[in-house]
């Protein structure tokens, strides 16, 4: 950890050079382990200490962008001066009108002493206890255990001065059996609220009620969609629907259709980052603060997030969706999502099946088909069960979907109460809360024989 | 910065190490995306660090760091020990390592023209030039041109006296015009889609793409698409152009012959692989015109280099050879298993990441037929081009490619263009279909510069070279 003062030092004698009309400089620090897993025993297990710093010089509006791994003073200013002269190299941006103003930011809690300092022997303790627990049913395991801390700051010369620690574990169990597997995840800003013991358990379970898989052929299912499945479809849809950049080149499935129901009345998705339930961060690298946003309010598209290039565009301010300045011609991104808890359980989703399937996970979804209408291909993966007059009767071989997902959310029957975090490819600075989905038609179109 | 790592390589010796190594890498990076005459990313990265990696107690740590001074360089030694020490709480059996003679050696990328010294001015002439061409259509929404380009310095040295240096040049440019109309999106792109083609090399690669040339015809052709109709559904006789055979081979061929994946240590993310061992040398994978080979010492190939980030020497070898499944892409640690060394395909992404075994330029070599011969023998098939989307379970059977055009073939030419074409197959059935490979005047490496693998997540550059080829009796579209 090198501390607030430090950094905002650092970064403001850089912006002191002067040699634009604004600038902006983003620093991003961490100190992380992973310990993965194979075959029950640990083959890879790595620790890293990294920083990057970003300085975004403005001239005019004309801006340049260079970064830097280095923390020394003569690199920084460095960095600083090939920004500089990369905007005068630059052409106007016609949607830049001001680097954002100062603001305050909520008091959230991101940082846990004992999830920075979790080292590598306590990590591999708790592989340990997952293999010995997968060992009790004959299963072996495979997966991975983060943790680490961060530090992230923002500052301009407009005044904004931020900083934030945080601190990140995840945990990820595949247990397989002889034919067989199933899957487990946890996420947490602080280690102790994961229940490992739980996401062992879980895995093993999946595996050994999935034995002997059936085959069943590809068609139109009803299924229940575990919140590891939902996650996944979710990352696409928000990739290609939920940011700025997308919607305002006419190629997200909310293009057009604001205040139009795009899917069923039960689902509302929205983005916040300040809710510390799940892995919230106060501001983005603008620093601009976060806060709710709806984009999915009961089924119907109320608008997308954005960062203050695009925002600018649309007459809008930033929502906090900026991505790092190297970035930001990818707009705002939802880095935060939430889907609205319901009223149900899984254990009563399935007695409510008369004739579907469970599904655990998603494996290598595509949202690139086409994205106005929202549709993905993916393979089910680790756990995909046959549900039967209200009762789990045990593993299917993997099916790929190839589905609208708004047509598919047009049919959600249920919503768990329960939420669960979900990591996603943007790591420690988010994540998608979200509940099971129990949904009237699913598409499936191909199948394996695994 | 090499006496620093030699220095801490003697350290973890005197530490009782069975094995070490230390990489400092140093890694500047370009980006440039100019999107509807607006440059909207011009960034400049340096970024460098060392890793250590050890075999302790039979088993791995590894540790990293920024900073690169001598304390810290101890300091992430005793760390990267600690680590392996906690690795081998788990541990079945030692890892052994294939014995390599060390290399004292030095690789550098040709590079004709070094793209860090073309002006900033040059290169943005050139993409705002394609993308007002790309513009000059009402219905193009979007009209993105990038370029990017790395420059990354290597040194590598390990405790059985290996002493590396290589400095890789990695460039790749390319556009999308993506057209709208009534809630249809349709997009074409050139030379590739996914940020363009790359190769290892300088500014002449970018040069010799030609961009501006072909603007025009990806233009037009994505707003045909918008009026086109869509790809008729069934199984048909299909034409797959060389960019997307290089995808194919990337996700059916390079990924599962990975013997990480078939040995079960990728399985928490990407998967496994269902040529697993026994297969080797039996499995019928494809028709005897299915040559497939890895060349890590192809000129200009993304996968290209001279030693990979074990200190094992660049290779070529067999992976599939007249259909049948014969290699691995291998490592140290792995190689032994099959009574074989290394074949040096163990790369990472940066310094801060353990190498895993990567493709490197996975090639289907190419066939004896021209593509006019192909085409005119081909009458009523289908020609698909440029990948728009991707996907394939995790053991690398069941695929489904989304293209951005296709084109009935009628007495010997491209005719009707159709929209959203999307195949789909299971590997083995899938290449065994296979009776046409266009000759090497239509063959080209491709770049694939965004390979994820790993955790943490790593993203490889590696490359295929492919060329047109026909598959019988494939399945066209998606069923309901």
């Amino acid at each position: 950890m090198i501390g607030s003062d430090r950094i905002h030092s650092a970064l403001l004698a850089a912006l002191d050079l002067k040699l634009g009309d604004q600038a902006e400089g983003v620093f991003i620090g961490s100190e992380s382990g992973l310990t993965r897993f194979a075959n029950s025993a640990i083959h890879q297990n790595v620790a890293e200490t990294q920083s990057k710093v970003y300085f975004r010089v403005i001239i005019g509006k004309k801006i340049g962008v260079a970064a830097t791994n280095s923390f020394t003073t003569g690199d920084l200013k460095r960095a600083y001066r090939t920004a500089a002269r990369i905007a005068k190299a630059q052409k106007d941006h016609p949607h830049f009108v001001s680097l954002p103003q100062p603001s305050d930011y909520l008091a959230i809690k991101t940082f846990f002493e004992g999830t920075a300092r979790f080292t590598p022997r306590q990590r591999a303790l708790k592989v340990k206890s997952i293999i010995a627990r997968a060992a009790k049913k004959n299963c072996t395991v495979a997966g991975s255990l983060s943790s680490g801390s961060g530090e992230l700051a923002v500052v301009n010369t407009l005044g904004v001065k931020a900083y934030q620690r945080i601190s990140t574990t995840a945990v990820n169990v595949i247990a397989m059996a002889a034919n067989s597997s199933g899957y487990a995840e946890g996420l947490a800003r602080n280690i102790d609220d994961i229940d490992f013991r739980a996401v062992a358990a879980t895995a093993v379970d999946k595996a050994l009620r999935c034995a002997n898989p059936a085959e069943i052929p590809p068609g139109e299912y009803e299924v229940i969609l575990e919140p590891p499945a939902v996650g996944a479809l979710l990352e696409w849809v928000n990739y290609i629907g939920f940011g700025s950049k997308p919607f305002q080149e006419n190629t997200s499935f909310m293009s057009g259709h604001l205040g139009e129901k795009i899917t069923g009345e039960s689902v509302t998705i929205y983005d916040d980052g300040t809710d510390s339930s799940a892995i919230a961060i106060p501001f983005d690298f603008e620093g601009v603060p976060k806060r709710k946003v709806e984009l999915i309010t009961q089924g119907v598209a109320k608008g997308v997030v954005y960062d203050s290039l695009t925002a600018s565009r649309d007459g809008r301010v930033s929502t906090g969706n900026s991505l790092t300045p190297d970035a930001s011609g990818e707009g705002g991104l939802a880095l935060n999502l939430f889907v609205q808890s319901g009223q149900s359980s899984l254990p009563e989703m399935i007695k409510s099946v008369e004739n579907g399937l469970l599904v655990t996970r998603f494996h290598y979804i595509n949202g690139f088909i086409d994205t106005p209408h929202a549709v993905l291909t993916g393979m089910t993966r680790d756990g995909l069960m046959r549900i039967k007059n209200g009762r789990l009767r045990g593993g299917v071989k993997n099916l790929r979907f190839t589905d609208s997902i708004l047509r598919a959310f047009a049919s959600v029957k249920a919503l768990s109460a329960e939420r669960q975090l979900i990591n996603a490819w943007w790591d420690s600075l988010g994540c998608i809360a979200t509940p099971a989905m129990h949904l009237g038609s699913f598409r499936f179109t191909g199948q394996t024989d695994f | 910065m090499k006496d620093k790592l030699k220095a801490t390589a003697d350290y973890l010796k005197s530490k009782g190490a069975a094995y070490g190594d230390i990489r400092y890498v140093c890694t500047t990076t370009e980006n440039i995306k100019v999107t509807n005459q607006t440059v909207d990313t011009l960034a400049h990265d340096v970024d460098q660090g060392f890793g250590v990696r050890v075999l302790v107690d039979g088993a791995w740590g590894f540790a990293s760091s920024a900073i690169c001074t001598r304390g810290e360089m101890k300091r992430v030694a005793n760390r990267a020990i600690q680590i392996a020490r906690a690795s081998a709480l788990t541990k079945r059996a030692d890892v052994t390592l294939a014995a390599v003679e060390p290399v004292a050696g030095r690789y550098v990328t040709a590079v004709e023209i070094d793209p860090f010294k073309v002006s900033l001015p040059r290169k943005l002439e050139l993409l705002l030039g394609v993308n007002e061409i790309l513009s000059q259509n009402p219905k193009i929404h979007v009209a993105e041109a990038s370029m990017d380009f790395f420059l990354t310095d290597k040194i590598f040295v390990s405790t059985e006296g290996a002493e590396i240096e290589q400095t890789l040049t990695e460039s790749g440019a390319g556009y999308t015009a993506t057209a709208c109309d009534a809630g249809e999106v349709q997009r074409r792109s050139y030379p590739n889609s996914h940020r363009g083609d790359f190769g290892t090399g300088g500014y002449e690669i970018i040069g010799r793409m030609d961009l501006r040339a072909h603007a025009e015809r990806v233009r037009e052709e994505a707003v045909a698409l918008l009026t086109a109709p869509v790809c008729p559904s069934g199984p048909r006789t299909i034409i797959i152009g060389s960019s997307q055979m290089a995808l194919q081979v990337h996700e059916s061929c390079g990924h599962p012959t990975e013997l990480d994946r078939v040995l079960g240590t990728e399985i928490s993310l990407a998967g496994g692989s269902f040529l697993t061992l026994e297969k080797r040398g039996k499995l019928r994978y494809g028709s005897k015109l299915v040559n497939i080979v890895a060349d890590a010492t192809v000129p200009g190939g993304l996968g290209s280099f001279g030693y990979d980030d074990e200190g094992v020497r660049a290779q070529r070898f067999d992976l599939v050879h007249e259909g049948v499944f014969v290699g691995y892409l291998t490592s140290r640690e792995t190689a032994p298993l099959l009574g074989q060394t290394s074949n040096g395909t163990m790369r990472a992404d940066g310094w801060n990441r353990l190498p895993l075994i990567r493709m490197t330029n996975i090639n289907l070599e190419p066939g004896i037929v021209s593509l006019d011969d192909l085409l005119a023998d081909s009458d009523g098939a289908l020609f698909l081009d440029t990948n728009k989307s991707w996907s394939i379970d995790d053991q690398r059977l069941n695929f489904q490619f989304g293209l951005e055009a296709a084109w009935e073939i009628r007495g010997g030419k491209k005719t009707q263009i159709y929209k959203n074409p999307v195949y789909t197959g299971i590997t083995p059935e899938f290449w065994n279909s296979c009776d046409a490979i266009c000759n090497r005047d239509h063959w080209h490496i491709w770049g694939v510069p965004n390979c994820g693998k790993g955790e943490p997540m790593q993203t490889a550059r590696v490359a295929h070279g492919a060329s047109p080829a026909r598959f019988r009796n494939v399945m066209v579209g998606v069923s309901q």
